[in-house]
């Protein structure tokens, strides 16, 4: 079964993202910062990511984005800042999706992204 | 005017004005002569504008004349000031290619106005718009360079707390959008738990709708008012994905953002339609939206926005029942004294919005 990586430092999106990709008939693991998700990347075969931009006191999705693509994992920007999106992330060619929006859309999205139809 | 300390003190008792300012013992003696120069001391004494003269054929280029205003701008008494160059106005949060800026025009004798971080005598600073310029004589030769200083301090901290103001707009816009996001996951999640997915997805929809309707008044929150225009795309943005079935008409007008919750669910349960009935659900279907300042039946300043639809299926006759949504969207308008007109045309949808407002 096909595994998904969602990097989100509020608990109730986090879970609702979760929720949507079991919907979507796949599984995805939960990390709250960079290393926890970087963890993950490393332990279990990540196929695609949906990545909070900021995840408190500063910290932004950086380096799991940039760890990513040097993988070759596709992945999204979920955020609710888009200018922030634009100072920190500049370098980082990915889809970004604005927050607020169904947590199904988001990860309908990145299904289409790796080129696996939705079951 | 001549140099000599005890005629000028004479003459400060007498006229009440400060002219010991001009006290340059190494300038020209016939610097100020004359009606002219005396009316031109007279003016320079009572300015409110901080005026000073150089002197860049002395070595280092010193202060050879400044007015009252000057030494009320900086703290600095005029014997204090004379003979020094003007650098000891700076400090160490001075901008240096500012001073180049000044170095560069006193060089070529051209006239620059920079602004600079001045620091006054007991160590304080201020904004300092200085305009400076070369002085000839009829010979044409560089006699002085003159320099008039302007205290913009308080424009300078207007534009900090402009600035401050939009860094504060933004980071609320970005909390809000968090929470409506939150918001959404509560919905789902609860909804869920409770066997009631779908009603959880319609709540969720809605409460989404209207945190897109908010989304250019939280990024602009120091206006106080929503450009209508941007409202309705952020709205209506999740349903075109591609950008390629709205055509959007429609100035820059604005409205007070209580009116927007009401425009915003509207549009998302017209887009809602036109997804499962409508132009939407159909390949090539567009759908135009314009808006425009009207007065209604009352004389009331009213925002209109009409929502024409082409090239979905045809419609054959009205559907029995409008359904929950249009429903919805007119009770909530009602409240604002709006309303949602719907003609169910051959063509598609045509409707109508039509909301007052306070400031049209």
């Amino acid at each position: 079964m096909k595994l998904f990586l969602v990097l989100e430092d509020e608990p109730f999106i986090a879970m609702d993202l979760q929720y949507a990709f079991e919907d979507a008939g796949y599984e995805a693991v939960t990390a709250v910062g960079n290393e926890e998700a970087i963890a993950h990347i490393e332990e279990s075969d990540i196929v695609g990511a949906i990545l909070d931009v900021s995840l408190g006191g500063g910290v932004t999705c950086q380096a799991t984005a940039t760890r990513l693509a040097k993988e070759g994992i596709p992945f999204i920007l979920h955020t609710g800042d888009l200018d922030r999106v634009g100072e920190h992330l500049r370098e980082i060619d990915a889809p970004i999706i604005p927050k607020p929006r169904p947590a199904e859309d988001v990860v309908a999205r990145l299904i289409d992204l790796i080129g696996q139809p939705a079951s | 005017m001549t140099s000599d300390a005890s005629d000028d003190s004479t003459r400060l008792k007498s006229s009440n004005q400060a002219h010991r300012a001009i006290y340059a013992p190494d300038s020209p003696s016939n610097a100020f002569e004359g009606a002219s120069g005396l009316l031109f001391e007279q003016a320079m004494a009572q300015t409110r504008m901080a005026v000073c003269l150089t002197d860049p054929n002395q070595k280092d280029d010193p202060i050879v004349f400044c007015n009252e205003a000057f030494q009320q701008l900086t703290g600095y008494r005029a014997e204090e000031i004379i003979g020094r160059n003007c650098r000891f106005l700076q400090g160490p949060d001075t901008d240096q290619a500012q001073v180049g800026k000044i170095r560069d025009a006193i060089r070529s004798e051209e006239v620059v106005v920079v602004e600079i971080l001045n620091y006054r005598k007991d160590g304080s600073t201020f904004w300092n718009t200085l305009h400076l310029g070369p002085i000839y004589d009829e010979m044409g030769t560089l006699k002085y360079f003159f320099g008039s200083q302007w205290d913009v301090t308080d424009i300078h901290q207007s534009r900090a707390d402009e600035r401050h103001a939009k860094a504060m707009a933004r980071e609320v816009s970005h909390r809000l959008k968090n929470v409506f996001a939150v918001i959404g996951g509560i919905v789902n999640i609860t909804g869920r738990s409770m066997d009631a997915k779908n009603v959880a997805r319609k709540i969720n929809e809605r409460v989404q709708a209207l945190g897109r309707s908010y989304e250019p008044t939280l990024d602009e929150a120091v206006l106080g008012t929503i450009h209508v225009g941007q409202a309705i795309r952020a709205v209506l943005a999740p349903y075109d994905p591609e950008n390629d079935r709205f055509v959007f008409t429609g100035n820059g007008i604005r409205t007070e953002p209580n009116a927007i919750s009401a425009i915003g669910l509207t549009l998302h349960e017209l887009a809602t339609n036109a997804t499962k009935y409508g132009a939407l659900s159909h390949p090539g279907g567009t759908i135009e939206v314009s808006w425009a300042h009207v007065k209604d039946k009352f004389s009331r300043n009213s925002l209109e926005i009409e929502w024409i639809e082409r090239g979905g299926p045809a419609i054959e006759c009205p559907p029995e029942s409008n359904g929950t949504g249009f429903d919805i969207a007119r009770t909530l308008l009602g409240h604002s004294r709006g309303v949602l007109e719907t003609e169910w045309e051959h063509d598609g949808l045509k409707a109508r919005i039509l909301i007052p407002i306070t400031n049209g």
